[in-house]
């Protein structure tokens, strides 16, 4: 299961980074959306987890140009945010977002939120 | 380290990064680029703080971080005006949340008032925000082993051959608990539920953890394949939960995702199950309920399709499409534990038919196996420090062996065995590349400590009242980052010399003739073998006169000394040398600008001031581009081997052509085109005693501090090579005099000798 982590945090990357390995995911990162579809375009992903505010490409940009494609319109999105409020999870979902992941987020949730739109 | 301080250390560094960002967006601000994209990545950049900040507890730099953020939402969408006082408030607030970072890192703890005012004013500006509670922020990162029971879960492959075993286990028991209360759950997708990448089974297989359950599938209108819509609404959902724990709100969480792109329907019932079942049956008519049978049917028809039509699945939709009719093909086999047979004897259809929906069940996981793995996107990786280190000292060792090897190669070797001198010779180009890329890797722009200096320069005018423009030129020359860490107390200092001592107030400068306003350049460039760093400014100059009266008084010079006007200039930088009459707020601090000299000196560097009266004064640094392997003169004296830093030699000659002499206080001198330099023998400096003819030895010209010249006497000159410098304080012990050892390609140890430290005032004092 390869998990694609979009976030130009670089503590939030290596964060999930481990929170996914130790639950036995392969994981690809990316620091903005661009950079995302790039990774997206190599090859097989099975779940994105995706940083709204982000440089050079937001993660709502990122999701509606992931969604625009046709080989990825079933691949679960997952929005990464610290927004509580209704909005930017709104925005996101909106833009084709399958969910979301509340930051901080606690590995055990993270993992079985993923299995909630993961085959 | 464990992991969460490993996950700490990261987040720290990227604080001081994203601090360093923000510093720099801040100036442009302030500077009048109110550029949206600025205030776009300053409000990332607090975000991204506020995030880590959030997963570590750090409450108060949480708080704060958010209040800001929040202010800086207000002014990116034009409810606040970026007015000046907003400006200095951003600007303020960023050195707290730099305090706040620093007291996280350190684990100190703020005063609690602290950030007080600036949280108020943000409140001020933005109003009170209640929008985002900041207990939300209140869960800790811990990372853990997360195991994963069910492992049909994650291992899709196991899914695939372990589906039929699942229809036996606990979620589809055909038996009800007695106990605990019974909800009925009746779930309609719309279509955009599919579009959003969403999968009601997905969800599904999250109740069993709540409680027992029996999901009972109704299809409604499937189409024939050739006209199935993947994201086609084609099967509604009605799920019995029997559970003695699970709330309404525990429920509703599992579906929380596709809440808004369904129906949904929960309820607590207090009708045993089995009737709500049978409930089912009755509205079978009216809903097309599946029949134990019809799955099956289904099946087969839609592999019969398929072969019929195997281009369709070469389409760009087929993936999609299998993917869904498998999710409800898989559902339909599971409703039913009676129809599962019905599915296998279908199996010799999937043989021939490769799109039949069984067989296609997409194993993500078996996908990604066989896919050639690719690199993550990332263009840098991040490594420690150390252990570039050790790769570097291992180079360095390797440096050392392979010119052993060219050593040992004399004519008669080189003739006997040509292949391996030019295997050798090979190795040694290799080396050298291998060295140089080393070298580079742990070399950065010095635009990382230049960056810190705008901030000073603005500090320094509106405490001085001056008007100084700093320029920066050659920002992104590189040196090794253990030099560039070393730079930034030095060229504090330097700095807030020039600004205080060297640029005149402004209607000093209008009378002189001058603009108003002052220039500092500090410019940085690759000159050989060295990184020059100078600092430059356009002001008065250095008051000689001045400099020289005070280091009398201070009795840094004697009375009767007579210095060149460099020479006087270089005093700025002796010990407890200050020319401020009074002490100011900004460079007399107690110490001087000897502390420069201190700093550079023992990142083998050096410095010199060059000052024209009335025009500016130029401090220079001349740094080494590492610190690692240094480029040196091997020597000999009294038959034991030292070697002489390359970078502090001006030249080298014979004794013989050496023009000798008595200095004023009794000591040698060399008399070296037209100026005297003392002379330091080194075998009576290092207590040792020497055969070779005085008129033999050999003369070694040195730059000591700054412009000041020494002359070391040796036996020998044996030649130049690269060394790897080796810690005698580590090894040993510091000697007055040695800056270290290392090791030479024969394998015997040098000293290597400390130029600078030769010439010390102790040194000096003793022996006049």
């Amino acid at each position: 299961m390869r998990v694609l982590t979009v976030d130009d945090s670089r503590t939030i990357l290596a964060m999930l980074e481990h929170t996914l390995k130790d639950a036995g995911f392969e994981v690809l990162q990316a620091m903005d959306g661009q950079q995302g579809l790039d990774v997206l375009a190599q090859g097989n992903v099975d779940v994105v987890i995706t940083d709204i505010n982000m440089p050079v490409m937001n993660g709502i940009e990122f999701i509606k140009n992931v969604r625009a494609k046709g080989e990825h319109q079933s691949l679960p999105i997952l929005i990464l945010t610290t927004e509580t409020s209704q909005e930017k999870r709104d925005q996101g979902r909106a833009a084709g977002g399958t969910g979301w992941i509340v930051k901080p987020f606690d590995p055990a949730k993270l993992v079985s939120v993923i299995n909630r739109v993961v085959h | 380290m464990s992991e969460l301080d490993e996950f700490k250390a990261t987040y720290f560094d990227e604080c001081s990064e994203l601090l360093a960002e923000l510093e720099e967006q801040f100036i442009a601000i302030q500077e009048g680029d109110h550029d949206s994209d600025r205030l776009n990545a300053v409000f990332r950049a607090i975000h991204s703080i506020k995030g880590g900040a959030g997963a570590f507890g750090f409450d108060k730099l949480v708080e704060f971080a958010h209040s800001f953020e929040t202010m800086l939402d207000f002014v990116r969408d034009g409810r606040v005006e970026m007015s000046e006082e907003v400006i200095s408030l951003c600007i303020r607030s960023n050195d707290l949340v730099a305090d706040f970072v620093a007291a996280a890192r350190d684990g100190v703890d703020l005063a609690p008032d602290f950030g007080a005012e600036e949280l108020a004013a943000f409140k001020m500006h933005a109003g009170e925000d209640d929008d985002e509670p900041m207990e939300d922020f209140d869960i800790e990162f811990t990372p853990v082993m997360v195991q994963v029971t069910d492992e049909s879960i994650v291992s899709e492959a196991k899914d695939d051959e372990e589906l039929p075993d699942s229809f036996d286990s606990a979620p589809f028991q055909e038996s009800v608990p007695e106990t605990g209360e019974h909800w009925h759950i009746k779930l309609i997708p719309f279509s955009r539920l599919y579009e959003r990448a969403n999968d009601p089974l997905l969800l599904f297989r999250e109740l069993p953890s709540l409680g027992d359950v029996q999901i009972k599938a109704t299809l409604v209108d499937v189409p024939l394949l050739v006209d199935f819509d993947p994201f086609g609404v084609y099967c509604t959902w009605e799920i019995t939960l029997t559970s003695d724990k699970a709330s309404e709100e525990d429920i509703r969480e599992v579906f929380e995702f596709v809440e808004g792109d369904c129906e949904l329907l929960v309820e607590r019932r207090s009708v045993p199950v089995e009737a709500d079942l049978v409930g089912f049956a009755e509205e079978k008519d009216a809903e097309q309920a599946l029949e134990p049978g019809e799955p099956a049917e289904l099946l087969s028809q839609i592999a019969d399709l398929a072969a019929e039509d195997d281009k369709g699945d070469e389409t760009p939709q087929s993936s999609s499409d299998e993917e869904n009719v498998v999710s409800f093909a898989d559902l339909a086999a599971q409703i039913e534990p009676t129809p599962a047979p019905v599915v296998q004897s279908s199996a010799p259809g999937k043989e021939t038919s490769s799109p039949s929906p069984a067989a296609q069940s997409p194993a993500p996981g078996k996908k990604s196996g066989s896919a050639p793995a690719k690199s993550t996107a990332i263009q840098t990786i991040r490594v420690d420090l150390e252990k570039v280190d050790r790769v570097v000292n291992m180079v360095g060792e390797l440096v050392i062996t392979q010119s052993m090897l060219t050593q040992q190669m004399d004519d008669r070797l080189r003739a006997q065995y040509q292949e391996l001198v030019r295997g050798v010779e090979v190795l040694a180009q290799t080396t050298r590349g291998l060295q140089d890329a080393v070298m580079a890797i742990r070399a950065q722009p010095v635009k990382s400590v230049f960056s810190r200096m705008p901030r000073l320069v603005r500090e320094l005018n509106a405490k001085t009242g001056k008007k100084i423009r700093l320029e920066m030129v050659g920002e992104h020359t590189e040196i090794d980052k253990t030099i560039i860490e070393q730079l930034s107390d030095p060229l504090t200092h330097m700095i807030r010399n020039s600004a205080d001592h060297g640029v005149e107030q402004p209607e000093d400068r209008v009378a002189a003739g001058k603009s108003e306003e002052g220039v500092i350049q500090l410019s940085a460039e690759q000159a050989g073998g060295n990184i020059v760093i100078a600092v430059e400014d356009d002001g008065a100059g250095i008051n000689r006169e001045r400099v020289l009266k005070l280091a009398r008084e201070k009795g840094i010079v004697t009375p009767d000394q007579q210095l060149s006007d460099e020479q006087i200039d270089e005093l700025v930088f002796a010990p407890g040398f200050s020319t401020a009459s009074a002490v100011s707020d900004i460079s007399g601090r107690g110490v001087g600008m000897d502390v420069v000299i201190s700093n550079i000196k023992k990142i083998g560097g050096s410095v010199h001031v060059r000052s024209s009266p009335g025009k500016g004064t130029r401090m220079q640094l001349r740094l080494p581009l590492t610190l690692a392997v240094l480029d040196v003169m091997l020597v000999e004296v009294a038959g034991v081997p030292y070697v002489i830093p390359l970078s502090s030699i001006v030249e080298t000659l014979q004794c013989r052509r050496a023009e000798f002499g008595q200095g004023p206080s009794g000591r040698q001198v060399l008399q070296v085109r037209g100026e005297y330099v003392h002379v330091i023998d080194l075998a009576t400096r290092f207590e040792m005693k020497t055969d070779v003819e005085a008129h033999e030895r050999f003369v070694v010209l040195c730059e000591a501090d700054g412009n000041t010249k020494v002359a070391l006497m040796v036996d020998q000159i044996i030649g130049q090579q690269q060394v790897v410098i080796k810690s005698l304080e580590e090894n040993f012990q510091r000697i007055d005099g040695i800056a270290g050892g290392t090791i030479l390609g024969d394998g015997n140890v040098a000293l290597i000798v400390d130029v600078q430290g030769l010439k010390s005032p102790t040194e000096q004092k003793s022996a006049a």
